[in-house]
């Protein structure tokens, strides 16, 4: 396995936190806000969710869908699936040889 | 407020976005750590429309008020009882302007402080953590203006520090309280920081004061801040972000 860490490259820990809110549905900004706090326990702020948000938009990874009451849900396209997966599975081999690394250190 | 936020964004992203941003915005109370944290979101949407923006996702985590908040506190805290100490006369043979203008800097330094550590605050007492972070902000004045007296030596206007250190304490001890009943943050540390301006008050001033209260109050000062920046600064680090060892 290649022992260098995953290149985050374009997601970073807001692009990153968005796409997996959004796996399990369209989700409009302060439902994803919530979300995020939930599963991390810290917040996001409405200006870092929508500078992050921008730039996953303009990528293509995410998509906006009509507004309801002014809140305008976005969706994952295929794409922002795509590369979700590809980047958790990165994540999950990272932490997998982290771990592997740590386990071999202590024994 | 939230159309003075929003009118910091450039026109074409308020085009765009107005209407889904300020619903959001609607959402709940905005407190110090939403306003900064969309102060440098405008910052940034100005940045990226002339083309110099610092791209958020190819460096570290934009979601930085936390982390900022928590360096300047840990580095805030100590600047401010140096400046503190030096002007209440503790320390021999040191310029008084240089403590003045050392007060001014902590001060500033805790006010950042103040709006980086309030983000959970605000969303359970807003108004608890604006008074946290205002009293301050107008003691901040108030130090900026007894510093210029004294590099000015204009003795008339040196009530003007003491008013600046009276609210800051004040506020020191909102955000305390906020932290405590928040309770994201260590109680221990809250209290810890809620003790030093109880301690302080109690170290009072003039003929009766009582200096070893001071003392212990401006060591629970200093610790407070300083542990709270510290798990700031841990809450801020991200999930996935290898150990640096």
């Amino acid at each position: 396995m290649d022992p260098k860490p995953p290149e985050f490259g374009r997601f970073t820990e807001p692009s990153l936190l968005i796409l997996t809110s959004l796996s399990d549905g369209p989700k409009h900004g302060y439902a994803m806000m919530q979300d995020i706090e939930r599963s991390t326990g810290r917040p996001m702020g409405a200006g870092t969710l929508y500078a992050a948000l921008v730039r996953l938009e303009e990528k293509g990874l995410v998509e906006p869908l009509a507004p309801v009451d002014r809140r305008r849900p976005y969706r994952l396209t295929e794409v922002g699936a795509t590369t979700l997966a590809e980047q958790l599975r990165g994540l999950s081999a990272f932490a997998a040889q982290g771990l592997r690394q740590l386990g071999e250190s202590q024994s | 407020m939230r159309s003075l936020l929003l009118r910091c964004y450039p026109a074409r992203w308020r085009e765009r976005y107005r209407d889904e941003f300020e619903a959001i915005l609607e959402e709940r109370p905005l407190g110090p750590f939403d306003v900064a944290d969309i102060l440098l979101g405008a910052l940034d949407a100005r940045l990226r429309q002339g083309r110099r923006g610092a791209d958020i996702a190819t460096g570290r985590s934009f979601s930085m008020s936390l982390r900022i908040g928590g360096i300047a506190a840990m580095i805030g805290a100590p600047v401010w009882v140096v400046g503190f100490a030096i002007s209440s006369g503790a320390v021999a043979n040191v310029d008084t302007r240089a403590a003045a203008i050392v007060l001014v800097v902590g001060s500033l330094l805790l006010l950042i402080a103040l709006a980086g550590l309030s983000a959970f605050q605000a969303r359970v007492h807003p108004l608890l953590s604006w008074a946290a972070f205002a009293l301050p902000a107008v003691g901040t004045l108030g130090l900026i203006f007894g510093a210029a007296a004294v590099v000015l030596e204009r003795d008339e206007l040196t009530e003007a520090f003491f008013f600046g250190l009276l609210m800051f304490f004040i506020g020191s001890l909102l955000f305390a309280i906020a932290t405590f009943f928040t309770a994201v943050f260590s109680r221990a540390t809250a209290a810890l920081l809620g003790l030093a301006t109880v301690l302080a008050f109690a170290g009072g001033g003039g003929d009766e004061s009582r200096p070893i209260l001071t003392v212990a109050g401006m060591i629970c000062f200093t610790l407070g801040w300083v542990a709270l920046g510290v798990q700031a600064v841990r809450l801020d680090r991200p999930v996935n972000e290898p150990n640096a060892a």
